[in-house]
């Protein structure tokens, strides 16, 4: 934790231009505007139900995993309305693949822009990133009206929604930054990063639940609490249980897992920028 | 090395300035894209030299806003890496760079296009690129439409379009959010005549309202037209800047001494026995066996300017004693026309008897043949034009580049004087105002 408060002050050089860049970005506002537009545009263009499979994709898939599922899991890890559960785990893991493996091609599958006109480069993965937020949104009409069905309880904590997803959004950024910028110079970190977030989608407690890790294992003689540690070491861990938390179990979350997930994502992010902005300037020649 | 971009451009100070600027370029034989090849080359050892390029050195230039700029130069000479500089795309690997004001490129053909969006989604896309706002691009855009020509096909996606429609869209965008510079790759080559009167208009209204623009052409005619000061990049370096005139005189003057180089040392001296009969002919008894083309000074070119003074000198060598031969030459367009054909008969120059070996010239004042590339034939006959002694036919070629004549159309000039004429009766009294300067 303390190396992260070495990143955004230690290139003490850096400070101002990742600030100017920060305001070009600004004045550049309405670029990202119409690159998300036209990035939803271009994606439903050719499709006849168009944004409609932004609602028809996760019920399938919830449909799917239910089905595979419920032959899967033994009672012992049996949940209670466990479409209901899957929702509200799969749609914001859907939200980050995509994201994320959206946005590591942005740079490079806009190499035409890149290479013949000056804009902010950061305006590519921030709206490959928010052309999928829009999605993750829209999908939260399958969501609600999935709660209303099961009749699931209304929490007053909902209103942390919006704060969870922006936290999930500086997140997916952070990472769409580092990864978008990796792919200009090594193109295998597409193909890297395909099986790397099948094995986070394991790992996240997507399609079962964190019960299935145990409290307490012995590991070399230690008694470790897996589930702890499953929390801590992947952010997107604490970030589902927050959304289940919230609206599929009604309750209030964590607050340390909150704050953790928030410092992490914000780490995540300004590391990210500057790893971006730094080699930002060699993208014109490299593509 | 550092860079600057003002957002905003300060009155009276330059729009742009380089100081001391090169950009390098590694050139990876090959290019080590992916992990396996780093990780093999790290065992390897084989240090792939990367051979460098410097598409430009050490350039320092200052541009003031109001200024219109032609860079002129070979292919692969630097300018578009320059454009590239100060539109942001490349940044200079040494020297410093301030940017001020807001820039439209037009680098090349569709850039800034998204190929799925309709015309009407990528002008507003193309908008947000060059900093403007959804707002002000709904004003301006029936304009646009209006300026690029396309018609219905304004809301068909762009993929679909014509590379002419391309170049309308992109510089219909351009100027029509005017901006405090605008830079111009060659890309309007593209667009027919008609358009590109069209731009070249657009162009000027853009310059009197006080725009600033940077155009790289291979026209020079255009760069005349339109630029108050011309650079001339070769290899990377800044060879001249200034006056559009002096800086072309001196880029054609260099590439006239260049091609004539070339032209001279591929020449084979034994060329002029060994031509073909079908370019060669005639009976021999007095043989042309040399040509020169000489200029004022006396020294052999095969380039030459329109108002150049030229002398062609025939050398020939006779059997024997010939009476009244007639030497003439004839200048031939490289498309066929046939310009003059003077001889010494015309010119009233009579060789009673030629014998052995000699000279005979032929002086030409003043050239006043326009740019291009000319034939020139030989013949030497006899005085009743029954017998040709020898004939070259179109065997020698020679270039006129243009010269202090501003005369572009036809093939020659005719050296006048244009006057004008007060009718006293026709004109009515002149006012002061043509006198005011």
């Amino acid at each position: 934790m303390l190396a992260n408060h070495n990143i955004p002050t230690k290139p003490m050089r850096q400070t101002p231009v990742m600030f100017q860049r920060l305001q070009e970005l600004v004045r550049y506002r309405e670029l990202v505007r119409n690159l998300v537009v036209s990035e939803l545009k271009a994606r439903y263009k050719a499709s006849v139900l168009g944004f409609v499979w932004s609602l028809l994709n996760p019920l399938a898939m919830m449909l799917v995993f239910t089905v595979v599922f419920s032959f899967l899991l033994t009672d012992k890890n049996r949940v209670e309305k466990y479409p209901l559960f899957l929702l509200c785990g799969l749609l914001p893991w859907n939200y980050f693949t995509a994201a994320v493996m959206g946005s590591v091609q942005s740079v490079v599958g806009n190499a035409n822009l890149v290479k013949k006109v000056y804009f902010p480069r950061e305006a590519l993965p921030i709206a490959g990133v928010l052309a999928q937020l829009v999605n993750f949104l829209l999908a939260f009409i399958v969501l609600f009206a999935a709660l209303l069905i099961f009749r699931a309880h209304f929490s007053p904590w909902l209103w942390l929604l919006p704060l969870v997803i922006l936290i999930q959004t500086c997140f997916a950024l952070g990472i769409a930054f580092i990864l978008s910028t990796l792919n200009v110079f090594y193109r295998d970190t597409m193909m890297i990063m395909d099986v790397i977030m099948l094995a986070w989608f394991f790992l996240t407690p997507v399609v079962y639940s964190a019960e299935a890790f145990p409290r307490a294992y012995q590991l070399l003689g230690y008694i470790v609490d897996v589930r702890r540690w499953a929390y801590i070491l992947n952010p997107m861990a604490s970030l589902i249980n927050m959304y289940r938390d919230l609206l599929f179990l009604g309750s209030r979350t964590d607050l340390d897992f909150f704050l953790r997930t928030t410092i992490t994502a914000l780490v995540v992010l300004i590391f990210g920028y500057w790893f971006f902005i730094r080699y930002s300037d060699r993208f014109g020649e490299e593509l | 090395m550092s860079v600057i971009r003002n957002a905003k451009a300060t009155p009276g100070q330059p729009l742009i300035e380089l100081h001391h600027v090169s950009k390098r370029f590694a050139m990876h034989r090959e290019r080590h894209r992916s992990f396996q090849e780093s990780f093999i080359r790290i065992f390897r050892k084989s240090h792939t030299a990367q051979d460098e390029f410097w598409p430009l050195r050490d350039v320092s230039i200052t541009i003031y806003p109001g200024d219109c700029i032609g860079i002129i130069g070979r292919n692969g000479s630097g300018k578009s890496t320059l454009l590239k500089m100060i539109s942001g795309i490349l940044p200079p690997t040494s020297g410093d760079l301030t940017v001020s004001g807001r820039i439209s490129a037009l680098l090349e053909l569709g850039a800034g296009f998204h190929p799925d969006l309709t015309g009407r989604e990528n002008v507003y896309l193309n908008g947000s690129i060059y900093g403007i706002s959804r707002q002000k691009m709904s004003q301006i855009i029936d304009k646009i439409i209006d300026y690029a020509e396309l018609g219905d096909f304004i809301d068909t996606p762009i993929k679909h379009y014509s590379s002419g429609m391309y170049v309308r869209l992109g510089f219909a965008v351009a100027i029509h959010t005017e901006p405090d510079l605008m830079l111009v790759d060659e890309v309007l080559a593209v667009g027919d005549a008609a358009f590109q009167r069209k731009c070249m208009d657009s162009i000027q209204l853009y310059r009197r309202q006080g725009g600033t623009l940077l155009l790289v052409s291979h026209d020079l005619g255009a760069i005349q037209a339109i630029c108050n000061r011309v650079l001339w990049i070769e290899d990377g370096v800044i060879q001249a800047e200034g006056h559009p005139t002096d800086v072309m005189m001196s880029y054609q003057r260099y590439y006239a001494e260049l091609e004539e180089a070339r032209q001279l040392a591929h020449q084979d001296p034994q060329d002029d026995s060994e031509k073909s009969s079908k370019q060669r002919w005639g009976t021999g008894q007095i043989r042309v066996t040399k040509v020169e083309l000489c200029d004022a000074k006396g020294e052999a070119h095969i380039n030459f300017r329109t108002g150049d003074p030229m002398t062609v000198r025939l050398h020939y060598e006779a059997k024997g004693a010939i009476e009244e031969p007639i030497f003439g030459l004839a200048i031939h367009h490289q498309q066929g026309t046939h310009i003059c054909g003077p001889n010494t008969k015309f010119g009233g120059l009579t060789l009673p008897l030629v014998e052995g070996s000699g000279i005979i010239s032929y002086v030409i004042p003043s050239l006043a043949l326009l740019a291009g590339g000319y034939l020139l034939s030989i013949a030497v006959i006899n005085q009743n034009n029954t017998e040709t002694f020898d004939y070259h036919d179109r065997t020698i070629t020679f270039h006129v580049y243009p010269g202090d004549s501003q005369e572009q159309y036809g093939l020659v000039t005719l050296n006048g004087v244009w006057q004008r004429e007060f009718d006293p009766i026709l004109t009515p009294p002149v006012t002061e105002k043509y006198y005011a300067r």
